[in-house]
C-alpha cells in the first residue's frame, strides 16, 4: 500500500498524534519513513539567521545547529525508532509548506503525513509571513495523497474497514475516489461514497424548500451513481449516500455515524490563500473535526 | 598581524570558500581576527588617488557643515538627535578623515569607520534630496565601502554575499540549474489551475527578459509561478536567461566593486545573447539600482545604458494594467486602509513614484489608499537598506533604525503595507517581529493574482 511516507513533522506534541499514526503505518506496511522537519525559518534579510521554531529565538543556522536538531528529534521518537524501522531524519530551512514540498517532489513518496497545527496562531513561527497555511499549500500542491491527523481521535490507524469518500463531482475528486478505490481494494474494506448537499444559504442563494432539497438530493444520487457505481462493483461492500446541511459537518457526522476509520476527500480549494484561515475549506475543517484520519488527494 | 584565516584582504570566490566562511558561526572568528588586521595604507591612498573623481572630492570640500542633512537621516532622528549621526559628520569623520591623513591610518579607524559605513547609513540618499548643494552622502559611503572592502574591514555577511556572487553570479547558493528547475517546478505546480502556463527559458528576440532575486528560488519560489502567471494572463511574450538570471548585488552593498561588475555583466551577457526587447525585474529596489542604474558604470558602457531597455517591474505592471492587459475585478479590491512603502532604490533614485500610486488606483477601492508622511522621494528608507538588514553585529542599531518606519505605519493606520521590494519587504517583516504592531505585508504580485480577472483561455475546463 504505502513504501515511501514524508512525515513533516514539528518534532513537539503538536504532532504527536500524526506521529502515532505515521510510525504505524510505517511499521504495518514495512515502508521506509521520511522524518522531515524545518527547524527555522528565514529571517533578516539575506543573513543565515533563522527564527527557530520551538525557542523562537534568533539561531544563527551552521552544521552544529542542524546537527543538535536531527539528534533532538532522534531523541524526541527514541521509542518508535527501535525495532528496525527503516526511517531517515532530514532537516530543511525554510517555510514548511514550501519545504515540505520541495522534499516530496525530490523523494517522491506515496504518502505525505502531516502533523496538527502548529498552535497558537500568533505566536507560531511557521506562520509569520506565509499566506495561507501549511496544510492549505501542500494539500493544493502535493501530487501524492497527504494525511492529516489533528485530533488525538484521530490519530488511531489500525485496520481499516470502512473508509468514507466524501465527493463534490469535481476532477479532483475522480482522483481522490481512484486512491479510495485502490486503498478500499487492497485492505478489503468497504467503501461509503458520500455526498454533502449544501444548503447554507451562501451555497444556494436562498433558502431552498424541501421539495427542491430531496429534488437536488435525487439528483446527487444519480450523480454518483453514474459516477462511480460501475467501479464500485469492483468491491464486496459498498454504499452511497446523500445528506444535506452544511457540508464539512455532515461529512464528519457521517463518518462517525458509520463508524468510517478514515475518510478520503479532494482539497481543491482554487487559492491557497483564503481570506479567512480559520474557516479554509471542507477538507480542512473536516480535518479539523473528524474523529478519524484524513487523507486529501488532489492528483 | 597579517591577514587572518577568515578576515583578510581576499575576496572569496568559490562554493568552497563560500562555505569555508559560512562554517564561521556568526564571523565570531572573523571580527577576532578583524582586530589586528593590518592596514595597507600604500594601497588604500593609490586607490583613493586613482578612484577618487572630481564629484566626491568636491563634495568633500565644498560641504558648509550647515547641518541641513541631519533632520533628513532616520538614523539621527531615531538615535535622539545625536550630532555624530548627521551626514555631514559620519562622511566627514571617515572617508573625509582618511582622506586627509592621506591613508595613514590605523585598525582601530577601519573598524569604526566600517560600523559608520554599515550601521550608520543605508545609502539611502535621502540626504542628499536636502543637501543645498546636493551632496549626496550615500553615494560617499558607497564609495567608503569599497576602499573598506578592499582593505578586508567589511561585515562577515557582506563578505559572504559578495563572495556569493563570485561564485555563483547569485546572491545566494543558488546555481543556474536549481534556477531553471525550481522554475519549472513552480509553473507544474500551478499549470492545472492556470492552462497554458509555461516558463520559456532562453528564448531569443522575446518581448521580455525577466530577471529575480535570487532568495525567491531559494526561499520564496511561489514568486516566480506568479510572475508566470501575470505574464501569461497579460499575453506577453516573455523568457528568462537560464544564465545571468539574477538581478541583485550584494556586491553593491559590500562595495566589492569587482564583483558588481561581474555580477551586472552576466546579466548584460543575457541581454546579448537573447536580444528581448525590454528587460524586467522582479520587485526589488537594489536589483533595479544595481542592474539598471549603476551597473551600466560598472561595466563600463559609455552610454551609461543596459544594452536593452529595462524597467521595474512596477513600470511593467502600471502599464499592463494602463492598456488593459491585466484586468482587475473591481469587487476583489483592496477595501481596508493599505499603505506602499516607497522603496529608496528606484523612487527616490529613479523617480517611479507615480508607477506605484498608478498601480493603487487599479487595486485599491478608493479612499482605502493612505500615503505614508513623508512619501515619494521624501520617504525613509525601510530601516534595513543597503545590507543592514542582514548584518548580525549591526542588528541592535540596525532594529532601532526601523522604529522610523514603525511610526510612519502606525501614522497610517494601515494594517496592510505593500512592499515593492525584497529589502524594504524583510524590513517590514522585521519590524512586525520586534514590535508587534499587527500589520500584514506583501509583495504585489501575490495581491494582484487574487483580484485578477483570469482570461477564459486559462481556466480549467471543471
Amino acid at each position: 500500500m504505502f513504501t515511501k511516507i514524508l512525515f513533516a513533522t514539528s518534532a513537539t506534541q503538536d504532532s504527536d498524534h500524526a506521529a502515532r499514526v505515521a510510525f504505524n503505518i510505517a511499521g504495518s506496511y514495512d515502508a521506509h519513513l521520511d522524518i522531515f522537519h524545518v527547524p527555522g525559518v528565514p529571517s533578516r534579510g539575506y543573513s543565515q539567521v533563522v527564527v527557530d521554531v520551538k525557542t523562537k529565538e534568533q539561531v544563527d543556522v551552521d552544521d552544529d545547529y542542524m546537527e543538535w536538531v536531527k539528534e533532538e528529534i532522534r531523541t524526541y521518537y527514541a521509542k518508535y525508532l527501535e525495532n528496525g524501522l527503516k526511517y531517515d531524519i532530514t532537516v530543511a530551512i525554510g517555510f514548511p509548506a514550501r519545504e515540505i514540498l520541495r522534499r516530496a517532489k525530490d523523494t517522491e513518496p506515496d504518502l505525505i503525513l502531516l502533523g496538527g497545527s502548529t498552535g497558537d496562531e500568533e505566536q507560531a513561527v511557521y506562520k509569520k509571513s506565509v499566506a495561507g497555511t501549511t496544510l492549505q499549500k501542500i494539500a493544493r500542491s502535493a501530487r501524492c495523497p497527504v494525511l492529516v491527523v489533528n485530533r488525538p481521535a484521530a490519530s488511531f490507524w489500525g485496520g481499516l474497514s470502512n473508509i468514507t469518500f466524501g465527493t463534490d463531482f469535481s476532477k479532483a475528486s475522480d482522483k481522490a475516489f481512484a486512491f479510495a478505490m485502490k486503498v478500499a481494494k487492497t485492505l478489503d474494506c468497504e467503501l461509503n461514497v458520500f455526498h454533502a448537499l449544501d444548503i447554507t444559504s451562501g451555497a444556494t442563494g436562498d433558502m431552498l424548500s424541501q421539495d427542491e432539497i430531496e429534488q437536488r438530493i435525487r439528483e446527487a444520487l444519480r450523480m454518483i451513481r453514474g459516477r462511480y457505481e460501475s467501479r464500485l462493483k469492483e468491491l464486496k461492500h459498498y454504499s452511497m449516500d446523500v445528506w444535506e446541511g452544511i457540508p464539512y459537518i455532515e461529512i464528519v457526522k457521517y463518518a462517525r455515524d458509520i463508524h468510517s476509520d478514515l475518510i478520503v476527500m479532494a482539497h481543491h480549494s482554487k487559492k491557497a490563500e483564503q481570506a479567512d484561515p480559520i474557516l479554509g475549506s471542507n477538507v480542512e475543517q473536516v480535518i479539523v473535526r473528524a474523529g478519524c484520519p484524513v487523507i486529501s488527494v488532489n492528483r | 598581524m597579517p591577514e587572518g584565516k577568515y578576515c583578510n584582504k581576499t575576496p572569496i570566490n568559490t562554493p568552497e570558500e563560500v562555505n569555508s566562511l559560512l562554517s564561521d558561526t556568526s564571523g565570531n572568528q572573523y571580527y577576532t581576527e578583524m582586530q589586528s588586521l593590518e592596514v595597507d595604507s600604500d594601497l588604500l591612498w593609490a586607490t583613493i588617488q586613482k578612484t577618487l573623481k572630481s564629484r566626491l572630492r568636491t563634495w568633500l570640500e565644498i560641504c558648509a557643515h550647515c547641518g541641513m542633512c541631519a533632520d533628513s537621516c532616520f538614523l539621527y532622528l531615531v538615535n535622539d538627535r545625536d550630532p555624530k549621526q548627521v551626514p555631514a559628520y559620519k562622511i566627514q569623520s571617515t572617508l573625509g578623515e582618511i582622506i586627509k591623513r592621506k591613508g595613514r591610518v590605523d585598525n582601530a579607524f577601519m573598524r569604526h569607520a566600517m560600523e559608520v559605513a554599515w550601521a550608520q547609513c543605508t545609502c539611502c540618499n535621502r540626504c542628499g534630496t536636502y543637501c543645498p548643494h546636493g551632496i549626496d552622502t550615500g553615494i560617499m559611503f558607497g564609495y567608503l565601502r569599497g576602499l573598506l572592502y578592499q582593505q578586508g574591514f567589511v561585515p562577515w555577511e557582506m563578505k559572504i554575499g559578495a563572495g556569493m556572487h563570485r561564485a555563483y553570479r547569485a546572491q545566494m547558493d543558488v546555481t543556474d540549474e536549481d534556477f531553471v528547475e525550481t522554475f519549472e517546478w513552480m509553473v507544474e505546480e500551478n499549470e492545472e489551475e492556470y492552462i497554458g502556463l509555461t516558463v520559456p527559458v532562453d528564448v531569443e528576440n522575446a518581448d521580455i527578459m525577466y530577471t529575480v532575486n535570487a532568495r525567491e528560488v531559494k526561499h520564496y519560489p511561489e514568486d516566480l509561478a506568479e510572475a508566470a502567471i501575470l505574464f501569461h494572463a497579460a499575453g506577453e511574450n516573455w523568457t528568462v536567461p537560464s544564465e545571468g538570471w539574477e538581478q541583485t548585488s550584494l556586491a553593491m552593498f559590500a562595495g566589492d566593486w569587482a564583483a558588481c561588475k561581474m555580477q551586472v555583466e552576466s546579466v548584460y551577457a543575457a541581454m546579448e545573447k537573447l536580444k528581448p526587447k525590454r528587460m524586467i525585474g522582479t520587485e526589488c529596489g537594489h536589483a533595479h539600482r544595481a542592474t539598471v542604474i549603476e551597473g551600466p558604470y560598472w561595466a563600463g558602457r559609455e552610454n551609461g545604458l543596459p544594452p536593452v531597455e529595462s524597467i521595474h517591474y512596477v513600470e511593467w505592471l502600471a502599464e499592463a494594467l494602463r492598456q488593459g492587459k491585466l484586468q482587475i475585478d473591481p469587487s476583489k479590491r483592496i477595501k481596508e486602509p493599505v499603505t506602499i512603502q516607497d522603496s529608496c532604490n528606484y523612487v527616490r533614485n529613479q523617480g517611479l513614484k507615480n508607477a506605484t500610486r498608478e498601480i493603487m488606483r487599479h487595486i485599491v477601492e478608493p479612499g482605502y489608499f493612505v500615503e505614508m508622511s513623508p512619501n515619494k522621494e521624501h520617504n525613509f528608507c525601510c530601516g534595513g537598506g543597503g545590507g543592514f538588514n542582514g548584518i548580525g553585529l549591526f542588528r541592535k542599531q540596525r532594529n532601532k533604525g526601523l522604529e522610523k518606519k514603525r511610526d510612519q505605519i502606525l501614522a497610517t493606520g494601515a494594517k496592510l503595507v505593500l512592499a515593492p521590494c525584497h529589502n524594504c519587504w524583510d524590513a517590514i517583516r522585521d519590524l512586525e517581529e520586534e514590535f508587534k504592531i499587527g500589520i500584514r505585508w506583501s509583495f504585489l504580485k501575490p495581491i494582484i493574482i487574487k483580484m485578477l480577472v483570469v482570461p477564459d483561455h486559462m481556466k480549467p475546463e471543471e
